[in-house]
């Protein structure tokens, strides 16, 4: 962590970022003990007004892929029970409150159930899911001040219109730094990169912006291009650990696309300010970010964005990721693993139990992986 | 003696089913015929799902059918296996929705459907008030049909119908409508909206005392034949055949409960059933109850079409009728529900079925099982199946557990 | 000289070698049960085989691990099962143009270019159905040993009908069907069905062109061959010995670092 003075070196800096990266937020009191942690699901819950209310933003991680609550069947994904499983075992019992966006029927019932049984304050927000349907913006923009009173009334305080720009700014930068570490991709080692993008979610956001700062510099030198590397579009829902990248870097390839819930998906589209009300600022920037599979914009634009970004980076291989029960990317996996192949992209399919791969999903990487070094251009 | 009659249907047939091969079949055989005369009576074709607007598809003359509905039939008709196969071989996963599954087998592959399949759609319905799901599902229909999907975005309710909400699901509905205008070439005509709101006024208080016939002991009707039964207030919802249908019905169920003749013998008994039906079981399911005399006297699922209309304009009704639909609110909203049922109803117990198939339906049973149990004292018992997939029955552990559920009322 | 090349296939039931020389002919191979440790099973069988032939690790010019087992095992180089099973097909069957493989815990269809080369292959998901597990539980519920499942499967006349996808349900369904008097043959001829049922939807996914060669330890069993022969409409090349045709593929590979 920092020394006395709050300096961070570059070395320091990374270290930080994977350490945070794999501890999940635990020990968080410990390490940030005046901060006040704010526990949310889901990109499209907006960091921005948590911030501005004074509290960090806490993405909300399993920390086993095999819990079994007795409140979820178990059909439903590790993600849901594990975190649940965490709230009954009091893991969060720090938290200000925790965030829930309507995103997929799962994350929908989870707000209902978590608030049945578990002890933290439970605050919803359910934007639109047809993003340009007729009315969709306005009726997201109330939705948002609901969210922005919600979060007032847990202080006591009003959120001043000063502090949510100020927060806009600071996402933005955080967005464009992150950015800049995307566009390494090719010369990084992909774990790594995954690593310092989930640090984002996790830590205090102003330590976080400043260790970015500090480690890019030496990030942006140190090159592991190797051309025999086979270059990758990740896509997935949350995936809580680096398992994934790692196996795929150590069978000769590499992750230049990342479109994963805890990934690059995360910060990427564009951030913009300067409106009369900083809450349209914010409502525009979750519209129009490259779409999950459980919000629309239009039929097609996530499926073309992602072949667009695949051909953009020269990927040779996709990998499209299903956690087990998560029904949004397991019915757009169909469209788009048959989209990809149309532009010449091979595309393997993988079902994951949780974020960790195993000795079935190595069989499967390898062989898919040894497909595209022997005859890359098939 | 006693043997004898347990070999026997201890079931009174309906006499009033006749009339609904009748209603149904001519439904069906208008539906599968529509490439005959959709064009001829400039009717377009619209697939929709369950919890669609139709009033406002009616007020265009559109002909609606509805996947979920033939999807059930395709697992009564034990089709389903070979059809989600088709679809899981295309790349579905199998543990996606069945009635989404085994409808897109059926487009893939008509010849393995009953009826054929489904006549090809001229346009794409789809209202996300009952699931996620049905917005990806009719992606990919849009994307295989190449024709328009209108989506019907409402709002889940974790508390209230908000004012923004309501604001919203007007603007999409007059959207809708506008689209239907240029779709169908007839401009809007709120009057006929409002004569097809009426007429599903109608229908709808008919089921409504229907079955509420069923707070009598014994109750006239038992699980089985709600679900039968439901078949027209979905497909047939604003029709005149489907009023008259339920004219029918409502008289016949009128009349048993008057002569106090229950749906089953000896009902000793009262169940109310939460979730979808399970379809590839109907009959030997529920068997396994009313051969111990336990009814279902009411349920859930198809207490979904038994909900009185918004008041205000006919589009303000529509909205708030279309958003404020039990799957769509919290699961405190759906276990206050149950409380209902359970005390109009006079219910000893209930029995859940969660269903592998329907995540918003089920996710949140275990809670809302807890809760009703604690405010009413009745026990309440968890079945894990499908409602439509047979490979995700497993009957010998459900019949264990039916059968100690029954024994706790000895 | 270290001219001869071995294969070692170190799969989830069973450890398979094969030893070849520079012309590619098959001098030695062995299997055995993979038990607790494949790993040391795998080194025993190498020096057997070796010794078998009269040759010692000095002979050995290049060593290719594959299977469940491969990535701790010490070789010269590791290759999934996929790209093993293509290479040992092609060889034995240069006409291959799909090879269907049930193992022990998984099966996988690989459809191959007309090199030899792996064009495109689907594996079964997380569940165990369409596996040789799925079938060895099913026959263990059955008390049958994994050898007479061939001869009882042809005595069946009426197959009966598993439904379940999941192996703990089908588990329960069998045991339903035998306190039901279903005769053992026609319950194991129905997992046969099921088995075969499974894999045949898997390979529709990839697609399927002639010839078509079934490997992997379930090919030794009739009753599966013939339901899936029959299921996927046609006719299906088996090696003699189809449980060693990856380890026989890693030998190749072997032999191909080395050159």
């Amino acid at each position: 962590m920092s020394d006395n003075n709050g300096q961070i070196n570059s070395s320091n800096a990374l270290e930080l970022l994977l350490e945070e990266a794999s501890l999940k937020g635990t020990y968080r009191m410990k390490r940030y003990p005046g901060k006040k942690f704010f526990g949310y699901f889901c990109s499209y819950f907006p960091e921005e007004l948590i911030i501005a209310a004074g509290f960090e933003p806490l993405r909300l991680l399993p920390d086993s892929e095999n819990s079994t609550p007795a409140e979820l069947p178990g059909y439903c994904c590790s993600l849901a029970k594990g975190t649940l499983d965490m709230e009954i075992r009091k893991q969060y019992y720090d938290l200000i409150g925790i965030g829930f966006t309507h995103t997929c029927d799962t994350m929908q019932c989870l707000s209902g159930v978590w608030s049945a049984c578990g002890q933290t304050k439970t605050v919803d927000i359910v934007p639109p899911v047809m993003l340009n349907a007729p009315g969709a913006f306005s009726y997201y923009l109330a939705e948002t001040k609901n969210l922005m009173m919600t979060l007032s009334s847990l202080t006591q305080t009003a959120i001043k219109e000063s502090s949510i720009l100020e927060a806009i700014k600071l996402c933005a930068h955080t967005r464009s730094l992150v950015t800049e570490i995307d566009n390494l991709r090719s010369i990084l080692p992909s774990p790594l990169v995954f690593s310092i993008l989930r640090a984002g979610q996790l830590m205090p956001r102003v330590e976080y912006v400043k260790a970015l700062e500090e480690c890019l510099p030496d990030l942006k030198e140190m090159s592991s291009k190797n051309l025999h590397q086979v270059k990758i579009l990740v896509s997935s829902a949350v995936l809580e650990s680096d398992s994934l990248f790692a196996m795929i870097e150590e069978l000769g390839g590499r992750v230049v696309a990342d479109d994963t819930c805890t990934g690059y998906r995360h910060y990427s589209g564009n951030t913009v300010w300067g409106s009369v009300n900083p809450l349209t600022d914010i409502v525009q920037r979750y519209s129009e970010m490259p779409p999950c599979p459980c919000k629309n914009r239009s039929l097609n634009e996530r499926i073309h964005h992602l072949t667009t970004l695949a051909k953009h980076r020269n990927a040779q291989g996709a990998i499209i990721i299903i956690r087990k029960f998560c029904e949004p990317h397991a019915w757009d996996a169909v469209s788009l693993a048959e989209s990809l192949r149309e532009k010449g992209i091979r595309t393997l399919t993988l079902e994951l139990e949780g974020a960790s791969v195993g000795g079935q999903e190595r069989t499967r990487l390898q062989a898919f992986l040894e497909g595209l070094l022997e005859s890359p251009d098939l | 003696m006693n043997e004898v009659r347990e070999k026997q249907s201890n079931y009174r047939p309906l006499s009033s089913k006749k009339a609904l091969q009748k209603t149904m079949g001519r439904y069906y055989a208008l539906t599968n015929y529509h490439r005959y005369w959709g064009k001829i009576f400039r009717r377009p074709l619209a697939w929709v799902t369950s919890g669609a607007p139709v009033e406002l598809l009616r007020a265009f003359n559109i002909h609606s059918a509805y996947p979920e509905q033939y999807a059930a039939i395709y697992s009564a008709r034990n089709a389903t296996v070979a059809l989600c196969e088709v679809s899981e071989a295309a790349g579905y996963s199998q543990d996606l929705c069945s009635y989404a599954r085994s409808n897109i087998g059926g487009v893939l592959r008509p010849d393995l459907a009953p009826l054929g399949g489904m006549p090809k759609p001229n346009l794409l319905v789809a209202c996300n008030n009952i699931c996620g799901t049905v917005l990806k599902w009719y992606e990919v229909l849009a994307r295989h049909f190449k024709v328009p999907l209108l989506v019907l975005d409402t709002p889940f309710l974790p508390h209230e119908f908000t004012a923004q909400a309501k604001a919203y699901v007007l603007e999409q509905l007059i959207s809708m409508a506008n689209d239907l205008e240029k779709i169908t070439g007839c401009p809007f005509d709120e009057k006929k909206l409002a004569a097809e709101m009426k007429r599903s006024r109608e229908i709808t208080s008919l089921w409504i005392e229907t079955r509420q016939y069923c707070q009598n002991s014994p109750s006239p009707l038992n699980a089985p034949d709600l679900f039968i039964n439901m078949a027209p207030i979905v497909v047939l919802r604003g029709s005149k055949a489907g009023i008259e249908y339920y004219r029918k019905l409502r008289d016949e169920v009128k009349q048993r409960a008057a002569l106090a003749q229950g749906a089953i013998e000896d009902e000793r008994i009262r169940l109310v059933w939460d979730n979808i039906a399970i379809w590839p079981q109907l009959f030997s399911f529920y068997k396994m109850f009313s051969e111990k005399g336990a009814c279902f006297i009411t349920d859930t699922y198809s207490g979904g079409w038994a909900v009185e209309h918004a008041p205000g304009t006919p589009m303000e009704s529509l909205a708030a009728t279309y958003t404020e639909i039990f799957l769509n609110r919290s699961p405190k909203y759906r276990a206050n529900q149950l409380i209902k049922l359970i005390e109009d109803y006079k219910a000893n117990g209930f029995v859940m079925h969660s269903n592998r198939s329907c995540k918003p339906y089920s996710l949140v049973q275990e809670v809302i099982r807890k809760e009703v149990m604690r405010e009413t004292g009745v026990p309440g018992l968890m079945i894990e199946a499908d409602m439509a997939d047979p490979r995700a029955y497993a009957e010998e552990p459900v019949r264990n557990r039916v059968q100690a559920f029954l024994e706790t009322f000895l | 000289m270290p001219n001869h090349y071995i294969g070692v296939d170190i799969g989830s039931l069973t450890v398979k070698v094969v030893l070849i020389d520079d012309d590619l002919k098959i001098i030695g191979q062995g299997k055995e049960r993979a038990g607790y440790s494949g790993r040391t099973i795998a080194q025993k069988l190498i020096a057997e085989v070796l010794a078998k032939s009269g040759l010692t690790t000095q002979n050995v010019g290049a060593t290719v691990a594959t299977g469940y087992g491969r990535v701790t095992f010490s070789a010269d180089r590791e290759v999934s099962e996929i790209t093993c099973q293509a290479k040992g097909i092609s060889h034995l069957f240069p006409s291959a143009r799909t090879v269907i493989d049930i193992g022990g815990q998984d099966s996988k269809v690989i459809k191959l270019f007309p090199n030899g080369k792996v064009a495109d292959f689907t594996m079964n998901d997380k569940c165990a159905a369409g596996t040789g597990r799925f079938l060895e539980v099913m026959a263990s519920a059955l008390e049958v040993d994994w050898q007479e499942i061939s001869e009882l499967v042809s005595a069946s006349k009426k197959p009966t009908k598993i439904s379940s996808f999941c192996t703990v349900f089908a588990e329960s369904e069998i045991i339903s069907q035998v306190s039901a008097g279903e005769l053992k043959a026609d319950i194991l001829a129905g997992v046969c069905d099921s088995v075969a049922s499974r894999v045949a939807s898997m390979s529709r996914r990839t697609g399927l062109e002639p010839d078509i060669v079934f490997t992997g330890g379930v090919a030794h069993n009739d009753g599966v061959v013939k339901a899936l022969a029959k299921q996927l409409d046609f006719s299906l090349l088996i090696s003699q010995e189809p449980v060693i045709t990856a380890a026989l593929g890693a030998a190749l590979i072997a032999r191909e670092i080395k050159k």
